[in-house]
């Protein structure tokens, strides 16, 4: 089967506006979740969120390319697949790769922020003289099709919309495209705004922390949300190689399971999320012994973090306390759409960098979530493999396991 | 690992009925479901035709108390699944349920809760949403209650890609079977119509009547001038060969490929090229190893929206030729309208069709505009070998799916 390979990422968050900030960010263990300012919290009943700041995408973006219909959204996901594609040295987009070159996302809230002005206007003065071009990238489709429109791309375009798996679901349907040899590049990963109706949502389900997020803390409240965009370049081992490109990971596999348990909480038992982890590494043909290092989904609400630590016990046994468990959501808040992407990249860096990123915010150990959770700063470490996990709303779960990349293929090592 | 993907499954609720036999039956007589729309006023839009499901009450398919938490959108998916089941002759139990799954393709989602929820926001401010609304403003909503309802533990993903959705979902699914990671996946698409999407859709000049004349639905007609908004849900149950045999299954016919692209685009309608649309049908056929000859019958995407019909138009021309030596062509969105993600619905009368060996006209479909193989006024009896589904989107996204009569 045909080996699928990493070779350029991208990324705009909260801590980052490239992958080597988050690099440093990741290792510093730096703290974006602060005060929201895109839209006025006011009457919320948190005020804090892992926000893009100061963001600028006229000047992140070439000069050749319009902003005109798209959305926060799309000009996050634009920049950081613009960032993977220079990185993985198809940028300018070489015409003779266009057939080849797909474009699946995972997407979240879309153009919302922009449409809520919208929804605004309609409900307060009806449908007269509304401005309908506010809805005109509302849909979290518009995204890929900026991406592959404006670079031309005719490769197999979608995006996946399973809430707070999109992401990871995209990059395991982008690997599937390479591997059945539909095209030979993928631009893959996630994109999501901050936006009042996800807001206010969460916030009425008590599930956002007012403060920042604690993970597997004894104290935490809840999540942060954050928005930002992960891309990756997924591409097939024999076309890298052909044209010499820099190879930073190998894509081992994917699993994806359903609770069938609850619309919003995770099933108890931790089966469903454990069911995503053995299908994973079913997939990618490697045992559990084999994991080196995980990227929890680790929201920090009360239910996720002691059900992923059971889930991630049932697979490892008792080698579960001996391998780091960190989450990245507690620099970033959770990202929902976004979420499996920049978790994947988080610890794509953080592998070829040679240490594992912290979970920050973690000051005082819940007995039942007793893990290493790397909870003292980012520590110097190898990984050869690595596994990270995306719970979502629905009851789903999608587990997705990335390795360093050598040329016998790490799992044969 | 690469195994056959049978279908042994459909489960349809259209505007048309819900039972998948009087569907088809009513399809391939030519009727229409597309009438003025009742759910709401149109009084003070440009357009006022539709078609809307009527005559559905969910509780009698859906067991349980779970549909209490259910929106209309997902009301309709998951009986969809659960008739697919039915007619599978599936039952779920400890042994299977994690190797059964579904996914689902969902273009606009819940329309009606978002914006029930956006007016308390906005309304009445944050601190008084309801967040028992939150779960069905998710596009997922409608296969995590599928699977909470009917039990499924295995892959479950939502695609939300316009009028791909659906077929995407589709490819996706008998995908998961072929490498051997499901027995067993529901598939298909589900959207509904509400006010808001209708004058979002009428605002951005996607319904007829575009050029101001006759308000209809007519696919390829010379007259067309914009889709009719639709509505409907559609779930085939796809499965390994292997596991239809062992449970002796009837089977409908095999998931055989599905090709996929994309092409440049203003975001809200069609691109004027072939080159998309022709990359996606030319790669469908080779992923069922099938050349353009082999295809009886094509499941278009034509709304009756002028860019959409003319582009499908041209691109199955240059893949298949014209005329009648070509594939019988038709679309049923004149008889149910544009419901966006229409794929499920499509993929289940297309696999009733390699069953009875009877393809649907398209209803609305006077004076062809294009020189392809129509089937115009009643059904037509056709010898089927292979059918080809597509779903084209505005924004530029093509998917077409090839199914298999079965041997």
């Amino acid at each position: 089967m045909e080996r699928i390979v990493i070779t350029g990422l991208g990324t705009v968050n909260a801590v980052s506006k490239n992958v080597d900030e988050y690099t440093a960010a990741l290792k510093n263990g730096e703290c974006g979740v602060g005060p929201i300012s895109v839209f006025d919290t006011t009457g919320y009943r948190t005020h804090t969120g892992g926000e893009v700041k100061d963001f600028s995408p006229r000047s992140m973006i070439p000069k050749e390319f319009s902003l005109h219909r798209m959305s926060r959204a799309d000009k996050m996901a634009f920049i950081a697949a613009l960032e993977a594609l220079t990185n993985a040295g198809l940028f300018p987009f070489p015409g003779e790769l266009s057939a080849d070159t797909g474009v699946i996302i995972g997407g979240g809230a879309g153009g919302m922020l922009q449409g809520e002005e919208f929804f605004k206007e309609y409900i307060t003065n009806g449908p007269e003289r509304i401005r309908f071009s506010l809805m005109a990238p509302l849909h979290c489709a518009a995204s890929a099709d900026h991406i592959a429109g404006k670079l031309g791309l005719f490769g197999p375009k979608t995006t996946f919309m399973t809430a707070c798996s999109s992401s990871a679901n995209a990059m395991g349907f982008a690997a599937d495209l390479i591997r059945d040899g539909l095209c030979r590049v993928v631009v893959t990963g996630g994109t999501e705004p901050l936006s009042r109706i996800t807001y206010a949502g969460f916030n009425s389900l008590r599930s956002v922390d007012p403060e920042y997020p604690k993970p597997f803390d004894k104290n935490r409240q809840g999540l942060s949300l954050g928005e930002g965009a992960g891309v990756l370049i997924l591409e097939s081992l024999s076309h890298a190689k052909e044209r010499g490109a820099n190879i930073v990971a190998e894509f081992l596999g994917y699993g994806v399971t359903c609770d069938a348990h609850h619309m919003t909480a995770p099933a108890p038992d931790a089966g469903g999320a454990a069911r995503s982890m053995r299908a994973a590494l079913a997939d990618a043909g490697i045992d559990a012994t084999r994991i080196d290092y995980i990227n929890a989904h680790g929201t920090a609400t009360p239910a996720n973090d002691l059900v992923e630590t059971a889930a991630i016990k049932a697979v490892l046994g008792k080698r579960a306390y001996d391998v780091p468990v960190s989450s990245t959501k507690s620099m970033i808040g959770h990202t929902l759409g976004a979420a499996g992407a920049l978790e994947a990249v988080a610890s794509i860096l953080a592998m070829n960098g040679g240490f594992i990123s912290p979970t920050i915010h973690h000051t005082e150990p819940d007995p039942e979530c007793d893990l290493d959770y790397v909870t003292e700063g980012a520590r110097e470490g190898a990984m050869d493999i690595f596994l990270s996990n995306s719970f979502a709303f629905g009851g789903n779960n999608t587990t997705v396991i990335i390795g360093r990349f050598t040329e016998k293929g790490v799992v044969n090592e | 690992m690469s195994r056959p993907v049978v279908i042994t499954g459909v489960g349809m609720v259209t505007p048309l009925g819900i039972s998948s036999e009087v569907v088809f039956d009513r399809l391939i007589a030519g009727e229409s479901a597309v009438r003025p729309i009742s759910s709401f006023d149109t009084a003070d839009l440009p357009s006022h035709l539709g078609a809307e499901i009527a005559d559905f009450d969910a509780k009698e398919i859906i067991p349980g108390r779970a549909i209490r938490k259910m929106d209309r959108l997902s009301r309709i998916a998951v009986a969809a699944a659960k008739l697919a089941m039915s007619d599978a002759g599936l039952v779920i139990d400890d042994d299977n349920m994690d190797r059964v799954g579904i996914t689902l393709g969902v273009a606009y989602g819940s329309v009606d809760v978002s914006v029930q929820f956006a007016t308390t926001l906005f309304d009445e401010g944050p601190t008084m949403v309801n967040p028992i609304l939150v779960p069905n403003t998710v596009m997922n909503a409608p296969a995590g209650h599928s699977s909470i309802v009917l039990g499924f533990r295995g892959i479950n993903c939502t695609v939300n890609h316009k009028e791909t959705s659906g077929e995407t979902a589709i490819a996706f699914a008998a995908g998961q079977i072929k490498k051997g990671r499901a027995d067993v996946m529901f598939a298909g698409g589900a959207d509904v119509v509400g006010r808001l999407i209708y004058e979002i859709l009428g605002r951005f000049r996607a319904l007829s009547p575009l050029d101001g004349k006759d308000e209809a639905a007519r696919p390829f007609d010379v007259r067309r001038n914009g889709a009719a908004a639709g509505e409907g849900a559609g779930v085939i149950c796809l499965e390994s060969l292997e596991s239809a045999r062992k449970r002796g299954a009837k089977v409908y016919g095999e998931v055989a490929g599905f090709g996929m692209s994309a092409a440049p685009s203003p975001l809200n309608t069609w691109p004027t090229s072939t080159q998309g649309p022709v990359t996606a049908l030319t790669r469908a056929l080779e992923s069922a190893g099938i050349a353009p000859g082999d295809v009886s019958y094509i499941s278009a995407s034509a709304s009756g929206h002028p860019a959409l019909d003319d582009l499908e138009a041209k691109a199955v021309a240059e893949v298949f030729g014209e005329g009648p030596s070509g594939p019988r062509v038709s679309s049923v969105k004149g008889a149910v309208g544009e419901s966006a993600s229409s794929g499920g619905v499509r993929a289940a009368l297309s696999a009733m069709s390699l069953v009875r060996g009877v393809v649907p006209p398209t209803a609305g479909l006077e004076t062809p505009a294009f020189p392809l193989n129509h089937v115009i006024g009643t059904g037509s009896e056709t010898d089927i070998s292979y059918i080809v589904q597509n779903g084209f989107s505005s924004g530029g996204t093509f998917v077409s799916l090839v199914y298999k009569i079965s041997d």
